[in-house]
Formats: structure tokens, C-alpha cells, sequence
């Protein structure tokens, strides 16, 4: 049975370049017609939720994942378009909504398990529990703005997830709060799965909709890009599909970099460019260009150069570092006995990396071409980055093959 | 659809009463008298207006102290639940664009908060009633009909400034003014017959002031109401709740992307 229903649903916000908000403004401004940016948040959006399924919706930052939700939960109306829910909706777009500092816990679990949808009974019957699962137990009666906002947090979490929602709406609720709090929401929202909760799920922890998540609905600017199984739909947001790669690509990280490096007062290139490096770009398991890979991922660097004059024997070599500028791993062709005779005219060489082993975060390159006794042709240093995704829920920089025994 | 929305409400019942009840525990919380000062605010006001009224301006009206003090508490309510109501949608803007629920809420809600805090006042009242050892007669039977069209009135109101504010912000200002103009062209210090008699009929076509004055018929004076003013205040204050309702229902799209 379908659970929500989306058709052609198109969002557009009219962003006035003044703006009226006065009726003395609008009397006075009543012959000058206001002019108005329109932005389109979203783009003829079509998706149906199964009873039961999670639905996960990635995609970048303002690429119309938190309408999408807002207009499901009805908060937002679509422009034109048509959004059925055929079940109850509760949205978890933030915790503690309606949370007022001057009333005790007590008072503001009422509240806010009565805006969540509950029963009058049924808060009564749970309110010990719900401050007990916070650990709040003794301070029943104290009033919210004396809480520190982590105990507001595990008082809002605690109240929400009493409720029994048929269908849940999740926005980056994850996000906030410490690791702990973070495993304590999967937790719930793996109990929620398994009672055959509909989850609408909002969230940049690819890992965590890899994990939840059916089915995955990847939005660009707007548009509908992918809906389909989970890993494929990862697979082309991380990969970005060509189109994405070209825009957000390595070509324009190095500017990025280079401003950072020369504040440390350092030409980040040197050399006597007798061979010069034009350019140097990341390929992802399928042969598409981008500067976004998932951990454990092949990866291939692919550096370009112009020799002008020829050139024998010369050393191609890439440094790695954390985005803190720790070395992380350094080689090159001397290192690996790899002899290039002669060099001349333009062309490439790839580095393959099999499996890429870092688990998360922004990595920055360094690509040199020297000869034998380290005099740079051209030195590139830290003036190429690329991302990496998490797929699993290993913590760290790196991933140490390993298995427990026991 | 009406039916429907009624229905809905009918759900929402106890976050309506819980909203409500927050709200009102809030306005008295960090005050040490508390729920007190609703009780002492009329009662000083009535001080000063009766000083002012009986010995200055020697307004002869049997009674006078709780004609006064009916009148303070009904306007009253009127004043303090649409100034709270123009506040309840852009007042709470984390509600409004975080959950769901029939936005009307909002308004209801702060207009049964206003109820609270008036029923609070109507104790001293009640006290003077008792006082002063007014007779009771059974027309007093017409009082909850009456309240019924102010609650209302003000509800209609109440829906129709909550919205309008959320889209231009000096509808709050105009409304002081027009609350302070009302409060002057009603009849609350005096009674109607100071105007010229061509001038009652204008003065007659304010809801509130019928409402006042019947009220004070039927609660001080044992007088029953005239059908004609009933007539009149049923038909006005579904009106004014229609009306309010059409305004309401048309801005309400928009609230969670103006705010």
C-alpha cells in the first residue's frame, strides 16, 4: 500500500529584492510593483513511499531536501503539484519544538508529546519514563532554562520517541549532539524499521542511509536526478554521474588550496617547469572524473604534464595529507623502481589506487616531477583535493584491516 | 469542509487546552503575586476611574462601581485576546515552520488564555456583586449567550490581525490605536445616553458596546435583553468570525515562508 504519494510537485519561492513588510511600504510602494527573484526549490518531483519503506533523500546543501520534507509534513504548499499522505504524518524536523524555558520539564514534556500527537492518558502513563530514559529523573521540576542543552536534548529525544508515528519525517535530527546521542537515534530509528514505521529519511551521514534506507531519491538544484536501490543512488551522488564532476571537480580546488597555502607565506609551486604539470585529475571506479569518493573505492590520479624539452629519466611523485596538512603517505616511480626513459611533448601517467583506505574527511595532494636527486621540473604542493565518504561506521582517519577473535 | 475542520479540531482539543494553560502558567510565572496581579490590575483600575468618574465628572449610574467594573473586565477581554492573538502565529515562528498542525490552533488557543486570565478577573467581581448585595434575577440566563458573541467577536478578530500580521508588521500599532479609540467610543465609563439621541444609532452599530450594555442588564440590573440586541450580536459576531476566517484561511499558506 502506498504511503505517500508525490505528483509533479513544484516549489517556487518568490524572493523579493525589497522587502514589504510594513503596510505603510505597501501603500507607499503600491504603484512601484515590487520585483521578485523566483527561485525553484523544487522541480517537477514524482515519488510514491510503500507502507513500511524508508526512503532515503541525499543531495547537496540547497538542492530542495528540507522543502521536500517541509512540504510533505504540510508545513510548506507546493506551487503546483499534488502531495497525498494517506497515513499520519509526524515530523521530526527539529527536537523540542515548543519547548518554552520557563516552564519545569514536566510541563514542557506535556507540551511537546501533545504537539507530537499524543494522548492525554498516554503522557501521563510514560512521563516517568520519558525522564527516566533522559536521565532526568530528579529534576522533574526544574525549569528548562536551568537545563544545559544537552540535557534539553535527550528531554526533547526522550518525548519524541514515545510517539507512535505511522509515517516518520526525519531532518538531520542526527546531526546535533554527541556520538553517543547519535547511536541512541539510529538505535530508535532501527526499532521504528523494524515495526514497519514509513520513514522519510533527510541526511548528508550517507553511511547512516546506506544502512536505513530502501530506496534513495537524489536531488540537484531542485531536480529529481535518481530514485532507486540505496547503493546506486550513493554511488552516482558520490560519482556525481559526469555531469556534477565537471562543475565541482578538481579543476577549481586548487584555487581553494592555493590561498590557504600562501597564507602560510609559501609559493605552493616551484621548479624549472622543464617538465610542467598542467593538470591532475581524480577518476572513480566507473571512469568518470569527480573530486568525491567513497571509502574503500578504487580511485585512479591521473597527472598530466607537458615536457617542453626532452627530458630523461625523471621521478613522478604524489604526497598525501590530512586537510590539518599531517603527511598521511608519500611515493613515487623511484620508490617503486619504476624507470621512465625519456619524457617529451605532452601526456599522462595514472596512479592507481586499488582501494582507497581512509574512512572520511577532505585529503590534499601533492604531485611533483623531479629528477633522481630531487630537483624539482615542478612541484605542486597540496594543490589538489578530493573527499571521501564514509560507507561503514568505522571511526578514524584510516581503515586498519583487522578482525576480532573471540 | 466545515464539519471537517471542526472534527479536526475536536482531535486537537488537548494541545488547544495545553497551549492554552502554558501560556497563561507563563504570563504570571516570574511575578511574585502571581495569578494575584489579574485580580489587583482591574481592581486599581476601577479605583482610579471611579474616583475619577463618581466625584469629578459626577456620573449618576446605580450601581456605578460594578457598571465600571463589568465593563473594564469585557473590554478587557476583548483588548487582551487579539493583542495576544496578533502575536500567537508570528510569536511562535519555530512551531510555525517546524510541525504541523490547523495554524487556527494557534489563535484559539491564545483567545481561551485570554478567557482564563478574564474569568480569573471576573472573581472580584463577583465579590462586589456579593458586596454590595445585588439582587440576582433569572434574566441573568442571557449573560453566557452574550459572552459567547464576545468570545467570538474577539476570536474573528483575533484570525483575522494573527494573519495579517504575519505579513505586515505595523498592523500591530493600528490595532493599538483602533483599541484605544474603541475603548473611548464604547460605552464602558458611561452609559449610551450622554450621546445625542442620532448619535446612539451610530454608537448601537459597535457589537461590543451592545454587548456591554446587555450584559449589564442582565447581570446588575436584572433587566432582560432586548431580542433586537441579541438579534444583533448573533449576526455580528458570526460575521466578524467569517470574516475573520476568509482572511485567515487565504494568508495561512504563506505563514511558514513570510515569518
Amino acid at each position: 500500500m502506498t504511503a505517500i504519494e508525490v505528483e509533479h510537485l513544484h516549489k517556487t519561492f518568490r524572493i523579493p529584492h525589497e522587502k514589504r513588510t510594513t503596510l505603510f511600504e505597501t501603500l507607499t510602494g503600491a504603484f512601484k510593483p515590487p520585483t521578485y527573484e523566483t527561485f525553484h526549490a523544487l522541480k517537477d518531483i514524482n515519488f510514491t513511499v510503500e507502507e513500511g519503506e524508508a526512503l532515503g533523500i541525499i543531495g547537496e546543501n540547497g538542492s530542495g531536501k528540507s522543502t521536500l520534507l517541509k512540504i510533505i509534513a504540510n508545513i510548506l504548499r507546493p506551487s503546483s503539484g499534488k502531495v497525498t499522505a494517506l497515513k499520519k504524518i509526524t515530523p521530526f524536523l527539529e527536537l523540542g519544538v515548543g519547548f518554552q524555558a520557563d516552564l519545569t520539564a514536566a510541563e514542557n514534556i506535556k507540551i511537546y508529546a501533545t504537539i507530537m500527537g499524543m494522548q492525554k492518558r498516554e503522557i501521563n502513563d510514560k512521563l516517568d519514563d520519558i525522564l527516566e530514559f533522559a536521565g532526568l529523573e530528579n529534576f522533574r521540576d526544574t525549569k528548562l532554562k536551568n537545563f544545559s542543552s544537552g540535557m534539553q536534548v535527550r528531554l526533547a529525544f526522550s518525548t519524541a520517541i514515545q510517539t507512535d508515528p505511522e509515517i516518520l519525517l526525519m531532518d538531520e535530527v542526527l546531526a546535533v549532539g554527541d556520538m553517543e546521542f547519535q547511536q541512541k537515534c539510529l538505535d530508535v530509528l532501527s526499532q521504528y524499521r523494524k515495526d514497519g514505521v514509513t520513514i522519510v529519511f533527510v541526511s548528508h551521514d550517507l553511511g547512516a542511509v546506506r544502512r536505513f534506507c530502501d530506496r534513495t531519491l537524489l536531488l540537484n538544484k531542485g531536480e529529481q536526478l535518481v530514485l532507486g536501490d540505496t547503493g546506486d543512488v550513493i554511488d552516482r551522488y558520490v560519482y556525481g554521474g559526469g555531469e556534477e564532476a565537471s562543475t565541482s571537480g578538481s579543476q577549481n580546488e586548487p584555487d581553494e588550496v592555493e590561498s590557504d597555502v600562501n597564507s602560510e607565506d609559501q609559493n605552493p609551486r616551484w621548479g624549472d617547469k622543464t617538465v610542467e604539470i598542467t593538470n591532475v585529475e581524480f577518476y572513480d571506479k566507473f571512469g568518470n572524473r569527480g573530486s568525491r569518493f567513497n571509502s574503500f573505492d578504487p580511485m585512479t590520479i591521473r597527472i598530466f604534464y607537458n615536457a617542453h624539452k626532452k627530458v630523461s629519466d625523471p621521478v613522478f611523485g604524489i604526497a598525501l595529507y590530512s586537510e590539518n596538512g599531517e603527511n598521511l603517505f608519500g611515493t613515487n616511480t623511484e620508490l617503486k623502481n619504476i624507470e621512465i626513459d625519456t619524457l617529451e611533448g605532452k601526456g599522462h601517467v595514472d596512479l592507481m589506487v586499488e582501494r582507497i583506505p581512509m574512512i572520511t574527511g577532505r585529503f590534499l595532494l601533492t604531485v611533483a616531477v623531479h629528477t633522481h636527486d630531487q630537483k624539482p621540473y615542478d612541484w605542486h604542493d597540496k594543490q589538489y583535493s578530493f573527499d571521501v565518504i564514509p560507507t561503514g561506521r568505522d571511526a578514524g582517519l584510516f581503515e586498519v584491516p583487522c578482525n576480532w577473535k573471540i | 469542509m466545515i464539519v471537517k475542520h471542526l472534527k479536526e479540531l475536536y482531535d486537537y482539543r488537548n494541545l488547544i487546552w495545553q497551549l492554552a494553560w502554558s501560556e497563561f502558567k507563563l504570563r504570571y510565572k516570574n511575578s511574585i503575586l502571581g495569578y494575584f496581579w489579574s485580580l489587583l490590575e482591574p481592581l486599581l483600575m476601577l479605583i482610579v476611574l471611579y474616583v475619577v468618574f463618581s466625584n469629578l465628572m459626577k456620573v449618576q449610574v446605580e450601581y456605578y462601581q460594578l457598571f465600571l467594573l463589568l465593563g473594564i473586565i469585557l473590554w478587557g477581554f476583548l483588548s487582551r485576546a487579539t493583542t495576544i492573538g496578533m502575536f500567537s502565529i508570528v510569536g511562535k515562528p519555530s512551531m510555525v515552520k517546524k510541525i504541523y498542525f490547523p495554524r487556527d490552533i494557534f489563535v484559539i488557543s491564545s483567545c481561551i488564555t485570554a478567557l482564563l486570565m478574564s474569568v480569573f478577573e471576573s472573581l472580584i467581581f463577583i465579590m462586589f456583586m456579593v458586596f454590595f448585595r445585588v439582587p440576582i434575577s433569572v434574566n441573568i440566563i442571557y449573560a453566557p449567550f452574550i459572552l459567547l458573541c464576545l468570545f467570538i467577536v474577539s476570536l474573528g478578530l483575533s484570525l483575522a490581525l494573527s494573519a495579517l500580521n504575519v505579513f505586515y508588521r505595523d498592523v500591530q500599532f493600528i490595532w493599538q490605536v483602533l483599541l484605544q479609540v474603541g475603548y473611548f467610543a464604547t460605552p464602558i465609563l458611561y452609559t449610551i445616553d450622554i450621546f445625542p439621541k442620532n448619535l446612539q444609532k451610530f454608537v448601537l452599530l459597535n457589537p461590543i458596546a451592545r454587548i456591554i450594555i446587555s450584559a449589564r442588564d442582565t447581570i446588575i440590573y436584572s433587566s432582560p435583553a432586548k431580542i433586537e440586541d441579541l438579534l444583533f450580536m448573533f449576526l455580528s459576531s458570526t460575521v466578524f468570525l467569517i470574516v475573520g476566517y476568509i482572511i485567515f484561511s487565504r494568508l495561512e499558506p504563506g505563514f511558514a515562508e513570510e515569518i
